[in-house]
């Protein structure tokens, strides 16, 4: 095992080294750990590219003389290979360090520490500077939160069965874009191949699991597309509910602006699902009146004669 | 931090990564203790030892003393020489840079507003951290809640013990403490609330669990007033009208059809009641008459304001 890793160094060290590119013999010659026939040299190298790469390590391929079309040559970029965040303070690799704890339990744990080894690696002193005693922890996400990023990334296709408001279970196709967490929940935006809008999912309601789909050529992620928006406006309209002083405070706690009326305080809520914000009204009783939208108040007075009639 | 047991480098593919880390690593912490850098890179001293053994025979093609690294790890304090192609970190891969994005934004969402400083240094870094991974603009985290709380929360419910917590108000923007007794839990528009009988105001209140900070039991006398606290579970029967996803997730219905009547039961009949409500129809509640009732004259009021 550790002479395949010691081959794997000094293969990236080689490549790294050589400013030209460098041919497959001019490796095999130079590099030590390259043994065999031929042929087990060509199958060891081409493993040890992939192997390479799928660490992250971006090898480049390319003529060795551009005049003469002969031997493919290879060398990695020192750019590339390095990290590279421009200038890092003290005060940022506190930061880094207090964002990392926040997976700890969770399934980047791993992930994180790994890149904070690295940035230490700057040997930046760190700055213990009293920040916060701790940040509030990841709930684990119970899916393979990587392969989603990856798909983000790469504006792959999700494919999966999703369960609806009425129930009912939908088979969805999306261009995921976004990925966020709040409160505990997970969710995921994207782009919905069937109707060309972009919908947002929670995770736990997906039943079964993805798969995943060469994504659309040519695929661009929406204009002004902020996945940190996602629970603000999506559209322009809220609605206008009057709420009693001292109560509703689920709802307050939407409110993107409130002006006392006496008794009644008058709030504007974003909307971002009609059908949860009737619930929510609902919910607090004879405590909220909704003033406007419209829609909102038809959704309220049909439930109210449902609820009525049915109880009555 | 606990530190996991030390992981054993069974995969080459990680050992390889590993020794490509600790040459820059140790390039900043010359003379690091060998005991310190297994902690670090979490294996055990014996395999940090190994690693380095594997390191001190690699270098540029040639691979004589002066193209080898230069390491010394005799003394069980660790340095290097001549490593100058690895000397800087790799870059972060995409599941790193996924881990850092992710809790930094998570980070701000905990940050008073006035640190504004601290707020603009976590967005420049995690757009630089997001361009490297080809991710911007994809990846949100906000005011997650510490799963001490929610388990604390939960115990709470259970045994309907009171909790003293600490509450992050937004609308004063103060931190109290309060003393509640802990009823429901409600999701509601990417919300987690908690629905609890305050003892501060006399009165129920919903806190959102994301901004309680801390919380521990605490003794606590019942209310008397207040109609929740009859001392046993509220028994109640539903009637599905409608199949909805809403009523599924509340009342932790599987499978609903229409006609279906399912039986559950709660602490408190506001919960009862405002769940049924919230509803809208899409469940009839059939029993306990009194809230049955109820509900149909308090709909009938409401609906009296929006068509008076």
């Amino acid at each position: 095992m550790s002479r395949k890793s010691e081959r794997l160094i000094n293969l990236t060290i080689a490549l790294l080294a050589t400013k030209r590119f460098i041919t497959k013999s001019e490796l095999f010659k130079t590099v030590e750990g390259y043994e065999g026939s031929d042929e087990s040299k060509e199958r060891m190298f081409e493993r040890d590219k992939d192997d390479l790469r799928s660490l992250g390590i971006e090898i480049e391929v390319g003529s060795f003389d551009p005049l003469f079309n002969d031997e493919a040559g290879y060398r990695i970029k020192q750019e590339k290979y390095q990290l590279d965040l421009g200038e890092v303070t003290a005060l940022e690799i506190s930061l880094l360090s207090l964002a990392a704890t926040a997976w700890q339990g969770a399934s980047l744990d791993d992930a994180a520490q790994r890149a904070l080894v690295k940035l230490h690696s700057l040997g930046i002193a760190v700055d213990d500077a009293n920040l916060l005693d701790s940040v509030p922890a990841f709930s684990d996400a119970g899916f393979d939160l990587p392969m989603i990023t990856r798909a983000i990334a790469e504006h792959q296709i999700l494919e999966f069965t999703y369960r609806n408001f009425d129930l009912s279970e939908d088979e969805r196709r999306i261009v995921p874009i976004g990925l966020s967490t709040r409160s505990g929940l997970w969710y995921f935006t994207g782009v919905d191949q069937s109707i060309e809008e972009i919908r947002t999912f929670r995770f736990d309601r997906v039943i079964g699991n993805f798969v995943i789909k060469r994504g659309p050529k040519g695929f661009e992620t929406p204009e002004n597309f902020d996945s940190k928006r996602i629970f603000e406006t999506l559209s322009n309209t809220g609605a206008v509910i009057d709420v009693r002083r001292g109560k509703g405070a689920s709802l307050r706690a939407l409110a993107s602006s409130t002006k006392p009326l006496g008794e009644w305080d008058q709030i504007q809520v974003p909307i971002l699902d009609m059908k949860s914000l009737a619930a929510l009204v609902l919910w607090h009783g004879d405590d909220v009146y909704v003033q406007s939208p419209p829609e909102l108040r038809e959704i309220i007075i049909e439930s109210l004669k449902d609820l009525a009639r049915a109880h009555g | 931090m606990v530190k996991k047991d030390a992981r054993k480098a069974t995969n080459p593919l990680e050992h390889t990564a590993r020794l490509l880390d600790l040459v820059p690593y140790i390039n900043t912490h010359q003379g690091i203790s060998l005991v310190e850098l297994a902690e670090v890179f979490e294996v055990s001293a014996d395999q940090m030892a190994s690693d380095l053994t594997t390191l001190w025979m690699c270098g540029l093609p040639g691979y004589t003393p002066l193209e080898l690294m230069d390491l010394d790890f005799e003394s069980g304090y660790v340095t290097i020489r001549n490593a100058p192609t690895l000397a800087r970190p790799r870059s972060i891969t995409h599941e790193e840079g996924v881990a850092l994005v992710l809790g930094l934004d998570v980070l701000r969402s905990t940050i008073a507003t006035e640190r504004a400083d601290l707020i603009e240094a976590i967005s420049s870094l995690s757009h630089r951290i997001a361009d490297l991974i080809n991710l911007p603009l994809a990846l949100s985290a906000t005011s997650n809640f510490s799963p001490q709380v929610t388990s604390l929360i939960a115990d709470a419910i259970v045994q309907r013990g009171g909790l003293k917590i600490s509450y992050h108000s937004l609308y004063k923007d103060e931190i109290s403490s309060r003393v509640i007794l802990p009823l429901e839990m409600i999701e509601s528009q990417g919300y987690l609330y908690l629905h609890a009988y305050c003892y501060a105001v006399c009165d129920f209140r919903h806190f959102r669990v994301d901004r309680i900070q801390s919380a521990e039991s605490a003794e606590v006398e019942r209310p008397s007033s207040a109609p929740a606290q009859t001392p046993e579970k509220i028994d109640f029967e539903l009637q599905v009208v409608r199949p909805t996803r809403d009523v599924a997730e509340r009342f932790e219905q599987g499978d609903l059809q229409a006609g279906d009547i399912f039986k559950g039961s709660s602490f408190s009949q506001h919960w009862i009641a405002r769940s049924v409500s919230a509803a809208g129809g899409a469940v009839e509640l059939l029993s306990p008459a009194e809230i049955r009732s109820e509900l149909a004259n308090r709909a009938q009021s409401i609906l009296n304001r929006y068509q008076g």
